[in-house]
């Protein structure tokens, strides 16, 4: 069922084509974590965490709220600094490599971070500068172009919509064309238009060998996008693994049933109708 | 029922507030903060009172010719006139009632009458008026005579009136605009119609009163306040005055009984402006979602220490240089910054300014400029020379693009693939440049506004250019060191900065602003003290041996070397310190 749905999807996409698991399996991991935890006080908001994304594959971190989704995330982006555990990003230790590892990944929050007072074009060559992007104006006018916003370049955020806000933060994030990707929640707000670009570009960069973790809430979507599933609930990983696998593992039907089932079933939580 | 609710969120809220206020004051920084804080307001403003806490007679405070004593109250009626006056010419915009962005979201889709909700208002800002008719009380214990109570309600009493006066007349604004009458005309129509009173006037006093300026060239200062007093008390402008004298007049009560009988006259003007406000059928709605929500932006970035962005750009500003993909990240963060002070902080700008200094500076050193003796070059030195001095100690607290302007966005810094101290070195580059900019400007127009000889002594001019020279070389350096200080504070103290989207208020704020201040002032001297004495040290030595000019331009390369290094250990610091900066901790505090 998901899996003929996925096709659809990657129908609609044209060029797309799913994550190549079986390749990526092969590739040393672009995103190694072990023993993740982070403290806020008394309170575990991560607890001793570990998994690792290779190559191409496309990792959808779910749980209920509070589950440390975006801490986790934001402790893999270096934004936050783990109270324990060891994270790689390309073989570069985070802690101890931290510009080499920034340098290779890119995080995309829920709500996109701009500088107010930068135009659309600033913002560009502003990220440039930093992550020293030669000839950044040729992959930023064709990123601008795929994400239909090359006609706002001299425009302030003020005078975008959230959807272009979030369009020029993807334009951003992806002009050093990143090895490593973090989207966290990355379709709220976002048009029905925007979702379908979205995933056509998450799963473009899945192909082009960028390892890519997923924070969401709509599995579906994740079902549509990943390749694997991560869930977590107070802070602690309930699984990890091949959708198909997670599928199996947490349904009574033969054959495995929804993500929704499993991630139910997974976190012992009970869907409203029940 | 509904009032009864809207009675429960009033005092929930307030109650709920002063609670984790209290609370708060569990964390040491509060408590100190509470107790400067609470010192401060004591000496400033109640010690005073507490002297003198017994009722007190009258006083007269200004020592005013006999008979004149009304003129204070007439005074204070012309300003109330004036404000009431502003307040129908000014305002531009449909009449709008403040609300917070909950208060929207709850009570204007709520089964709550429109006279409910202007009811709940004008209660809501009956808080605001006794807290600010105390704290004027208390400001202006010293203004006028009567008793602490009788004044504090004389300031309640005109707050009152002031508060409902705004409202009926943006009610009533709002109905003009409706009725196709444009800003711009009624405007003119008002303006018209005080020029003509005032004409009227004028050519009342041409005929009834003496000619202004022979009154004080004949009979002093005495006679003047007299002329005044005359022009007060006869003719057309006390029954002009009459409302406002009547408004004001409860605070100038010398005795409980006056005061009683000046209170009966505005009460009523306050239950008139009630009936105003309360029969205006004028739709506020939809203007108050747009100020709530303009509010709430001001609010949340100006409480987050974010005062730049309380007003947003409205056009992209020109980029201060082109920034090239290769080259040191850091310049990225000066860039972006250059960017964010405007449109100003340009080279041509600049330029321009040095051009306008230098040509005015040559017209006003020609002999005709200088018939006076110089003075106007002596007046421009002692202005430069205030503004060099408060641009030392004001302007990094006035120029805030660096840390202070990214905290919030702290996130998207701590991503970037550069280490702490660039990010730091990139974040004080603007301020300082800028700073250092207007300095640079400043030295050059006391240079060539200093004058040649200063009484019996010769200036040369090499002594002016040495001594410009060496300002030019130490200050950017002062700068620099000056600038790393509170973006330090940012980084050790970030709850005292930025404080968050309900981030604190109160005196305990202001206590911690204090704190921040001296300490901050403290740690700028200590850091001068090695530049200084070095300076000194070479200066001294210079003079000694008969060449100050030479002294003093190593003394100020030396102490710019010191400054330097002093900067560059600060930078390197405060990187290891953004660097271990937890965001996620701040935003738990």
């Amino acid at each position: 069922m998901a899996c003929s749905r996925r096709r659809r999807c990657y129908r609609a996409g044209m060029d797309i084509a799913p994550p190549r698991i079986t390749e990526a399996a092969a590739a040393p991991p672009q995103i190694n974590v072990a023993g993740l935890t982070k403290l806020y006080g008394d309170f575990t908001a991560v607890n001793d965490l570990s998994f690792s994304v290779r190559p191409g594959e496309v990792i959808g971190l779910v749980g209920p709220n509070g589950a440390g989704k975006t801490t986790t995330l934001r402790c893999l982006a270096g934004i936050i600094p783990p109270t324990r555990g060891a994270i790689q990003i390309c073989g570069f230790d985070l802690a101890r490599q931290p510009i080499e590892a920034k340098r290779r990944l890119a995080f995309f929050s829920d709500e996109p971070r701009l500088f107010d007072y930068l135009t659309v074009s600033q913002h560009l060559t502003f990220t440039a500068r930093i992550y020293g992007v030669a000839g950044y104006e040729e992959t930023g006018r064709r990123l601008l172009e795929e994400l239909e916003i090359a006609d706002k370049a001299d425009k302030l955020p003020m005078e975008l919509s959230r959807g272009m806000k979030q369009k020029l933060a993807i334009a951003c994030g992806l002009l050093h064309a990143p090895s490593v990707i973090f989207f966290d929640e990355p379709l709220t707000g976002l048009d029905p238009i925007g979702i379908r670009r979205m995933k056509d570009s998450i799963l473009k960069r899945a192909r082009d060998g960028a390892a890519i973790l997923i924070s969401s809430h709509l599995l579906h979507l994740l079902e549509e996008v990943c390749s694997h599933v991560l869930i977590l609930k107070d802070g602690r990983k309930i699984i990890d693994g091949s959708l198909a696998e997670v599928r199996e593992r947490f349904s009574e039907q033969a054959g495995g049933g929804n993500l929704e089932d499993a991630f139910f079933r997974a976190t012992g939580e009970t869907k409203g109708e029940e | 029922m509904i009032a009864g609710a809207l009675f429960y969120y009033q005092f929930h809220s307030w109650r709920n507030r002063l609670l984790a206020r209290i609370r708060r004051l569990r964390q040491p920084k509060y408590l100190a903060g509470a107790i400067v804080g609470g010192l401060y307001f004591y000496f400033y403003l109640f010690r005073g009172f507490a002297r003198g806490s017994h009722p007190t007679p009258a006083q007269t405070p200004l020592a005013l010719p006999p008979g004149m004593n009304d003129l204070p109250q007439t005074l204070a009626a012309l300003v109330f006139m004036f404000m009431l006056l502003m307040a129908w010419i000014l305002p531009h915009a449909r009449a709008a009632l403040a609300f917070s962005e909950a208060e929207i979201a709850f009570l204007f889709p709520a089964p709550i009458s429109r006279k409910t909700l202007i009811h709940f208002k004008l209660l809501k800002s009956q808080m605001a008026i006794l807290f600010s008719a105390l704290l004027m009380t208390l400001i202006g214990r010293g203004w006028g005579g009567g008793h602490f109570l009788t004044r504090a309600l004389g300031w309640w009493a005109a707050f009152a009136v002031l508060n409902l006066h705004l409202l009926g007349s943006s009610f009533a604004l709002t109905m003009l605009m409706d009725r196709g009458i444009s800003t711009w005309r009624r405007r003119a129509l008002i303006l018209g119609a005080v020029l003509a009173v005032a004409a009227g006037i004028f050519i009342w006093m041409r005929h009834s009163l003496p000619p202004f300026p022979a009154v004080l060239d004949q009979r002093g200062v005495a006679w003047f306040f007299q002329y005044v007093g005359r022009v007060f008390e006869s003719g057309p402008l006390p029954y002009l005055l009459l409302p406002f004298r009547l408004v004001v007049a409860p605070y100038f009560a010398a005795s409980y009984t006056q005061f009683l009988i000046a209170l009966a006259p505005v009460l009523g003007i306050i239950w008139l402006h009630y009936l105003w406000v309360m029969h205006s059928n004028v739709a506020f709605e939809e203007a108050s979602v747009e100020l709530s929500r303009k509010l709430a932006e001001r609010m949340t970035a100006a409480r987050a220490g974010h005062f730049q962005s309380v007003r947003r750009p409205k056009k992209a500003a020109r980029p201060p240089f082109v920034l090239r993909p290769a080259g040191h990240p850091a310049v990225a963060v000066f860039w972006k910054n250059l960017i964010s002070a405007g449109q100003y902080v340009t080279a041509r700008v600049w330029l321009m300014l040095v051009w306008v200094a230098v040509v005015s500076g040559v017209l006003l050193q020609s002999p005709w400029a200088r018939g006076g003796g110089g003075g106007f070059g002596m007046v421009v030195i002692f202005f430069v020379g205030m503004l060099l001095i408060m641009s030392l100690f004001s302007g990094p607290q006035m120029l805030r693009n660096d840390l202070r302007q990214d905290l919030p966005a702290a996130d998207v810094l701590k991503m970037f693939p550069m280490p702490g101290w660039q990010i730091v070195l990139g974040e004080v580059l603007a301020p300082a440049a800028m700073l250092a900019g207007v300095q640079w400007l400043l030295i050059v127009f006391g240079t060539i506004f200093f004058p040649d000889r200063l009484e019996r002594h010769a200036i040369p001019l090499a002594l002016r250019l040495s001594v410009a020279l060496s300002a030019a070389v130490v200050l950017p350096f002062i700068d620099l060191v000056a600038l790393l200080i509170p973006n330090a504070s940012v980084l050790f103290f970030p709850a005292w900065f930025q404080l968050g989207k309900d981030g604190p208020r109160g005196f305990e704020t202001m206590g911690q602003q204090l704190i921040l201040m001296f300490g901050q002032l403290l740690v700028l001297l200590l850091g001068l003290l090695p530049a200084g004495g070095v300076f000194a040290l070479l200066f001294f030595g210079g003079s000694f041996v008969h060449w100050p000019l030479l002294g003093l331009m190593l003394g100020a390369c030396a102490a710019a070397m010191i400054l330097a290094v002093e900067a560059g250990i600060g930078i390197k610091l405060l990187g290891g310190v953004f660097e271990r900066f937890d965001v996620s901790g701040e935003v738990l505090t």
